[in-house]
Parts: C-alpha cells; sequence; structure tokens
C-alpha cells in the first residue's frame, strides 16, 4: 500500500485555479481509475474531476468552496504497490523537451518577458512580508491591487482571501474595531431596519464581470436596429418540423441566422475580424467560428460552433442544442468556450426586442436577434400581416463604420427575408 | 578513451554544484523531481572549496594568532607561535567537513552526482566531459548554476608569484611582503589576515578608497585598523606591469600622483573582480541569451529565454552572493515544479569579513532619502553597548534607516564585533515591513550585542535611553 497524493491537474490551456465545489467522494470510499472524485469550479465552467488512479480515499485535504491552484495535493488516495509520481502540472510556457528529442528542439528567440507570464516581485512596492507574497501567489491573486488592512497599509492573508472571493476590504477604523470586525463571506449587516447581505460572487460571474468591463471600456460601441420581415423563414420552419422531428433534431430559426450571417461575411469580412491594436492592424479571420450566447444558471456562457461555413444545418441545430444543454449542466470544456470569431446573441427567447449587445471582445460584432412578433406590413400597396423579426448589430466602431454596418445588416436582412437564397450559400 | 554515443535523459539538470546548484538540487528532489547535479570539480563550488569557507577558517586562525601575539585584556599575558601548515590542514579539514556534508546530502536527495564539464549540443542537450571520455544528456529542464571566477588582468597575468584568491587561500607558508591589487572586500579581507599572520602588506586600490561601495564612516573603522597592522594603501593607483623572478616579484604602477612607482614582494594577490562563468558553455546554441555583461538575461522565476533551462546565481544580474544564489536555486527549482515562485526579496544582506566586520542590508542613507524623501535614522555606538565594552571591542556602531512617513525600517548597516550576525535580525525586520517602533518595543537580551538594535531603534525614534542626543 502506498499513498499517492493528488495535486489539482491544468483544467485547461491557462486556467490556473479552481473551486472544489462538490466532494463526490468521501474517506473509505472504494474507487476506479476515471472515477469523478469531485466538481471543479473556475470562471469558464463546471467539471467533474477524475481520479488517476484507483483505490481507497484516504484523506480529503481541502472543504468544499476551497479555491484550489493547480498543484495542490486536495486529495490523498491508498493504492495497490508503490505510488505513482503524481506529475506535477506542466508549465504552459514550458513546452516539453522530451518530445523533442528526435528532431533539433525548437529554440525559443522570444524576448524574456515574452516567454513567460510570470509576474513581477511587488517586494518593494507593497508591504507584506514574504509569507503573505508568498500566498498570493498561490492564490493567483496580484497583491499590488490587494488594499492592506493591516499597519501603514500592510497587506494581510485576509486581504489576499477578500481579494479572492471578490468582497470589498473593510478597512477598520481603530475606534470602531470592536464592532466592525471585517467583513465575512455572506455575512449580514443591518442598520436600523436596513438590511443589507453580502453574497461573493462565484467564479463565473467574476469571470463575466471582468469580460464586460473590458470590452465596453475597449471597443466603442454602436448598435444598429432594424426589422426583418421572416414570413417566409417562418413557413419553411413549419414546413421542415415535421422532417426535423423524424430525425430527432429540434430546428429553430438559429441555424438559419447563422448561414445568414456567414454569407454576410463572406463579403464584408471586417466584420469577422479581431483589432490588433499595439501593432494597429485588423486581423481578419478566413474561418467562422461562430460563439452562441446561451443563458444558464451560472451565467452566461458563450459556446462556439467551429467552422459553421462548413456544417449543413442539421449539424449547426445539433450543435447548438448540445452545447446548449451541456452548457446549462456545467459540462463544456473551457476549450469549447474560445476562439469565437463573431457571436449571436438571442434575447428573444426571453421575449425581448431590440438591445445594446455588449460585444464578446475581442471580436468586432455581435448580432441581437429579438423576437418574431406579427405586424401590419404594406406589401404592393396592400396591408398584410408580416412576421417580423427585430435585429441588432453592435460592432466596434474604431475598426467598422456605420454605413458598413448596415450594409451588413441588409446583407443578412435579404437573406432572413428570402431563406431560398441560403440554398445559393450551402 | 572516448565512449560513444551514450545518450542519457534526465528529468532536471543541474550545472554546478555551489551554494545555488546543490541547493537547488535538493529542492528539485524534494519536490519529487529526479535530478542530476554536475560539476568540473568539487561539490560545494568555489565557496566551498576556494572562497566563504576556507577564507573565513584562516580569518578565525589569523585573529586567534593576533590576540594571542598581543592579548586584547589587560592582566591576560599570551606568548604565540604559528604553525601556517597546520593551519591550513585545519583549513582544509573544514573544507572537507563541509563538502562532505554535501556529498551525504545529494545521497539523501536521492542526486545522482556526475563529475565532468558540461557543454550544450542542443537546447535540450548536453555534453559532459570527464577524464576519460564523455556523456551526452539530453534534460526536460536544467538549472544552470556554473558561478564566477576572478578576473584575471591583462598585464598582471597570473604566474607562480602573481595569484588569485585561490592561490592566497592555497598558500603554503606567510608571505614576508604581499600587495594586493584591488581594495574590493575579497582583497581587504584576505590582505588583512595575511597582515595579521605578519606579512608586511600594500594594497593597490583604482579607485579613492577601499571598499568603495560602502558607506565612508564604516570603512573608515576598517582603515584604522589596517594602520594598526602597518598596511600601506595606495588609492587612486593603477598597476601597470609585473616582472616576476625567482625568489621575488616587482610590481609597477602609477601613484595618486601619476608617479610611476615599483614596489617588491614576495606575492602579488590579484582581486579586481569575478566575472560569470558563462563562456565555453554553448549557451548560444542552447538559445540561452546574455546581456552585455555576459550575464544570462532571467525572468522572475529565472527563466532564461530558453523555456526549459533557468539561470542562477553569479551568472545573472544583482549580486553575486552566495545566499542570493540559494535563494535563486529554490525559487528555480520550485518553477519547475510548477510552484508560483518568483525571485521575491525585499533586501539582501552584504557582510565583509574584515577587522571589525561590516554588514548591510537594505537601503543606504542616501538611497532612502532619495526614494523616501524624509527618513529617520538611529545610530548607536558600540562604546555605549555594555557586552561590546566587556569584550573590549567598543569600535563600531549600528545604523538603522526608516521611512519617516510610517516608520518602516528600509535599511541598516552595522560595522563592529559581530556584524555578520547581528544583520540578520535588520533583514528579517525588513522583510516583516517592521517599524522602528516594533523593534523598539521588541525586549532584547542584556547583555548582548543585540540591544543596539533595540537601542539603535530608540534613537530614531528620539527616546534613546543609554546614549544624550541634542
Amino acid at each position: 500500500m502506498a499513498l499517492f497524493e493528488f495535486g489539482l491537474p491544468e483544467l485547461g490551456e491557462g486556467l490556473h485555479e479552481g473551486r472544489i465545489s462538490k466532494w463526490l467522494v468521501k474517506p473509505g470510499d472504494q474507487i476506479q481509475e476515471d472515477d469523478a472524485v469531485a466538481e471543479i469550479e473556475n470562471d469558464k465552467s463546471l467539471v467533474e474531476l477524475p481520479s488517476p488512479v484507483s483505490g481507497k480515499i484516504a484523506e480529503i485535504k481541502v472543504p468544499e468552496g476551497t479555491t484550489c491552484v493547480v498543484g495542490d495535493i486536495i486529495l490523498t488516495i491508498e493504492v495497490e504497490g508503490d505510488a505513482p509520481a503524481a506529475a506535477p502540472p506542466q508549465q504552459q510556457s514550458a513546452p516539453e523537451a522530451a518530445t523533442a528529442q528526435a528532431q533539433p528542439a525548437p529554440v525559443s528567440t522570444q524576448p524574456v518577458a515574452g516567454a513567460t507570464t510570470t509576474a513581477q516581485s511587488a517586494a518593494q512596492q507593497v508591504l507584506a512580508t514574504p509569507g503573505v507574497r508568498r500566498y498570493a501567489r498561490e492564490a493567483g491573486v496580484d497583491i499590488r491591487a490587494v488594499q492592506g488592512t493591516g499597519n501603514n497599509g500592510k497587506v494581510t492573508k485576509e486581504d489576499i482571501d477578500r481579494a479572492k472571493s471578490g468582497a470589498q476590504p473593510t478597512p477598520v477604523e481603530a475606534s470602531t474595531s470592536v464592532d466592525s470586525a471585517p467583513t465575512t463571506q455572506g455575512a449580514v449587516s443591518v442598520t436600523g431596519d436596513e438590511v443589507e447581505e453580502r453574497v461573493p460572487l462565484p467564479m463565473i460571474r467574476q469571470a463575466i464581470a471582468r469580460a464586460m468591463v473590458k470590452s465596453k471600456y475597449t471597443a466603442p460601441h454602436v448598435t444598429l436596429m432594424d426589422e426583418v420581415d421572416v414570413t417566409e423563414l417562418v413557413k419553411l420552419r413549419k414546413e421542415i418540423k415535421p422532417i426535423a422531428e423524424q430525425r430527432g433534431v429540434k430546428i429553430t430559426y438559429l441555424p438559419f441566422i447563422v448561414k445568414a450571417l456567414i454569407a454576410a461575411l463572406r463579403t464584408k469580412p471586417q466584420l469577422n475580424s479581431t483589432y490588433d491594436e499595439e501593432k494597429q492592424e485588423l486581423i481578419l479571420k478566413h474561418y467562422y467560428h461562430i460563439g452562441i450566447a446561451t443563458d444558464t444558471d451560472r451565467g452566461l456562457l458563450v459556446p462556439v460552433v467551429r467552422h459553421a461555413d462548413k456544417k449543413n444545418m442539421w449539424t449547426i441545430a445539433e450543435e447548438i442544442n448540445d452545447l446548449a444543454t451541456r452548457g446549462r449542466a456545467g459540462k463544456l470544456t473551457p476549450a469549447e468556450m474560445r476562439g469565437s470569431t463573431i457571436s449571436i446573441t438571442n434575447i428573444g427567447s426571453a421575449g425581448g426586442m431590440f438591445f445594446t449587445p455588449i460585444i464578446n471582445y475581442p471580436e468586432v460584432a455581435i448580432l441581437g436577434v429579438g423576437r418574431i412578433t406579427e405586424k401590419p406590413v404594406i406589401r404592393n400597396g396592400e396591408f398584410a400581416v408580416g412576421q417580423m423579426m427585430s435585429l441588432s448589430l453592435s460592432f466596434d466602431h474604431r475598426v467598422i463604420d456605420g454605413a458598413l454596418g448596415q450594409q451588413f445588416v441588409n446583407d443578412i436582412k435579404r437573406m432572413l427575408e428570402n431563406p431560398r437564397l441560403l440554398l445559393l450559400e450551402v | 578513451m572516448v565512449v560513444g554515443d551514450m545518450l542519457e535523459e534526465v528529468e532536471v539538470l543541474v550545472i554546478g554544484a555551489g551554494p545555488g546548484g546543490y541547493v537547488a538540487a535538493i529542492r528539485a528532489a524534494q519536490l519529487g523531481k529526479s535530478v542530476t547535479i554536475v560539476d568540473k570539480a568539487e561539490l560545494g563550488g568555489v565557496c566551498l572549496n576556494r572562497g566563504c569557507i576556507p577564507s573565513k577558517a584562516l580569518i578565525s586562525a589569523a585573529h586567534h594568532y593576533e590576540a594571542a601575539k598581543e592579548s586584547p585584556f589587560p592582566g591576560v599575558e599570551t606568548t604565540a607561535a604559528l604553525d601556517f601548515a597546520k593551519v591550513q590542514a585545519w583549513k582544509q579539514s573544514v573544507v572537507d567537513k563541509m563538502t562532505g556534508g554535501v556529498q551525504q546530502l545529494m545521497k539523501g536527495n536521492r542526486i545522482n552526482v556526475i563529475s565532468g564539464e558540461a557543454f550544450f549540443t542542443k537546447p535540450n542537450e548536453v555534453r559532459i566531459m570527464h577524464e576519460n571520455g564523455s556523456q551526452r544528456i539530453q534534460f526536460q529542464q536544467c538549472i544552470l548554476a556554473t558561478g564566477s571566477r576572478p578576473i584575471e588582468l591583462k598585464n598582471l597575468p597570473l604566474g607562480k608569484r602573481v595569484i588569485d584568491s585561490t592561490g592566497a587561500l592555497a598558500l603554503d607558508h606567510v608571505p614576508n611582503r604581499l600587495v594586493v591589487v584591488g581594495g574590493g572586500y575579497i582583497g581587504i579581507e584576505l590582505g588583512q589576515t595575511f597582515a595579521k599572520f605578519g606579512s608586511q602588506v600594500t594594497i593597490i586600490e583604482g579607485l579613492d578608497s577601499i571598499l568603495a561601495l560602502f558607506d565612508k564612516q564604516m570603512v573608515r573603522l576598517v582603515e584604522r585598523n589596517l594602520k594598526k597592522y602597518n598596511v600601506e594603501i595606495e588609492t587612486n593607483a593603477l598597476a601597470q606591469s609585473v616582472e616576476e623572478t625567482d625568489d621575488a616579484v616587482k610590481l609597477t604602477y602609477k601613484n595618486k600622483a601619476g608617479e610611476e612607482k615599483t614596489i617588491e614582494a614576495d606575492y602579488i594577490l590579484v582581486t579586481v573582480g569575478r566575472r560569470p562563468n558563462t563562456d565555453d558553455l554553448g549557451l548560444a546554441d542552447a538559445g540561452i541569451e546574455l546581456t552585455e555583461k555576459g550575464l544570462v538575461k532571467v525572468d522572475a522565476q529565472c527563466r532564461t529565454t530558453n523555456p526549459n533551462v533557468y539561470a542562477i546565481g553569479d551568472i545573472v544580474p544583482g549580486a553575486a552572493l552566495a545566499h542570493k544564489a540559494s535563494y535563486e536555486g529554490k525559487v528555480a527549482a520550485e518553477a519547475i515544479a510548477g510552484k508560483p515562485s518568483i525571485v521575491d526579496y525585499r533586501c539582501i544582506p552584504s557582510v565583509v569579513f574584515s577587522d571589525p566586520e561590516m554588514a548591510s542590508v537594505g537601503l543606504s542613507e542616501e538611497e532612502a532619502k532619495k526614494q523616501y524623501g524624509d527618513i529617520a535614522v538611529g545610530r548607536f555606538p558600540y562604546a555605549a553597548n555594555g557586552r561590546a565594552t566587556a569584550l573590549n571591542a567598543d569600535a563600531g556602531f549600528i545604523k538603522l534607516i526608516a521611512n519617516k512617513e510610517n516608520g518602516v525600517l528600509v535599511g541598516a548597516q552595522v560595522v563592529g564585533i559581530e556584524a555578520s550576525n547581528l544583520i540578520a535580525e535588520l533583514g528579517l525586520a525588513i522583510e516583516m515591513s517592521a517599524t522602528l517602533e516594533d523593534i523598539a518595543l521588541t525586549i532584547h537580551a542584556h547583555p548582548t550585542l543585540g540591544e543596539m538594535v533595540m537601542e539603535a531603534a530608540e534613537v530614531g525614534l528620539g527616546e534613546p535611553i543609554h546614549i544624550i542626543t541634542r
């Protein structure tokens, strides 16, 4: 018998920490290799953590709710024979040399600063003991951004904990220190008849907040709103529905919108791009990864339909359904939520019409889709009932002007008004 | 015999077994890595074999010999005799004990030790040359810790009578006349030691003061002591050439006034600094870039421009100090094990084992003024300390420097007996962001030299007990 120390593995590229949201095992449990031992929440998703070995759970090292850094020992497992070496996580920036043994290994010519994501020492700028400085590094907290509550603004371990949970530091006034103890998670405070509660934000919510601020403060947004008569499209979908049911696929309007969007992107490639501000260059993407904004209990997720231009609508429909289902269950991998080149967000499913969507930065545009409403329209001089869909396109005005944006919307409208045109895009 | 192309694969390869390399190897092994360490000479590097440790042994012996020759305690009558060969044998036993200890540590941590000289042939491969052949080693991660060596001056080539610090430590007799070129800390430590053993010593220094990097007030105490042993100091002097004969050596130099002078000696000791061992390693072929000064470029985790190679100690920027190398070695090993460790210190102490000893940590008074504007300085003399007086060693002072705004200690200097040990508390105080008040309110045992730290803090706060300030 030997004891295997299970260190938190890297949960995905660039993911250095995660919160143990729930333990699925308890000490004494027998487990097989690949059995899930815990649910881990990070800023992208909720994932089940498989055990790398078979054996008996010896000890759970961290309680539920703890945020751990990659490499932290979270669990020990009694295994038969010698304990396999707990493979420490490979540094993302240090490619494994052994894999390159046959050929001459590529020599990194990057400047040192680019070779790593390591933080620089803050020892000279911040008052904190060496132990607290290490604690901050291990917690993934930039100590420079932490407001210290100790003497002379000295940063304490508690300050790091607070910074990590997203709570505001509570400077303790000397005169009132007795009753103004630092705020703890979920603390309720009562002043007269005013009751306030502090709720720590889950990591996903924190990530959403950061992403929204980054986008809104970086890209000057312009939103164009327009209506499109989708009577034909509604008819077409009705015709397809029974066929779809036979195939076991739920067909929504989204696959059509994805195809219309791609058709428009082909003629206006500037909308499928990223702006490299440093080099003042536009990076045009000659592939079409479509982000689909998805509402979940834990917050907004944007899973990606990759190479949507090369997939038919059946496949796209199936993929969107699958991504949405797994997104709501917290089973998406971080890789499935990265790399989109433009995104679609649908407020119509919640009953909304026009809105000002925030771009999924560093993309440069996002298409907002509203509900379809019956409205009176005039066709060939006669009143008729039209099925009107509302569209809201937000774009980054640094690189895209209003006229181009509207022409892009017009392209999309043309396709959705006359879905037969989509045939030419297959 | 050349052993063909045996290629061995190792997880972590450490090149250089000095105080940086062997510490890095141990930490990496502790973190579960399989480690191989290679050194072209002895375990322990320059520090244990030809630097810190043997020089401290000779300094202690010289100190005791001097005290026996001329007892510092009235009423204690002594006579002295010197058997220098025995002194050297004892020094070697000290070295052997320390390197033996390192060997045990390597064994205890299951670190594979190879004796040989490493040379990069690829970004992830080295060739190791040893006495009877060579071998190739491919590594996943490597820590470079090759240290430094004394600078050799072109016009003063090393020879039988022109020696560097390694040669001086190995002398089998006490020279009658010794000329030291370079009045830095190594030159002063060794020059003063041989002066105590009885050599007539002359120090030739290019700048306008010996120990130019230290506080003038501190250096003055060392100069006073050197004068006691008739050590002559020529500042602003430039060594020009040497002429070696069988039983003597002549040095020609230009003095302060620009006159050409000649001085004859048994040995000329050249201590003009150290240079990093970054040549002859094939670093360029491994994608490891150097600065203009020949130091290895590294990031905060000691990672070089080759992402699988780390570098620590004298070959990277910063002071060339054993304790800095050890610290960096731990950072590099932890980085390799995936920990978020970085080089993250507020201060590094530096110590000179002159007589009296000098030690400094953090900012000097001038540096602190520049950085914080308003500073508080607390200076306390050894002469006002009971223990120092009872040791009959009351020359010296402690100086604490704090940011006046909040009283946080930012620097400290000590000159006097045991300065090398007193500085430890002050380094801790700076790392802990302690204030003068914190130090003053901490009880220090009586009667000790350490009390002076507390008293200096009180001086800085304007409330000293044992001295009068106006």
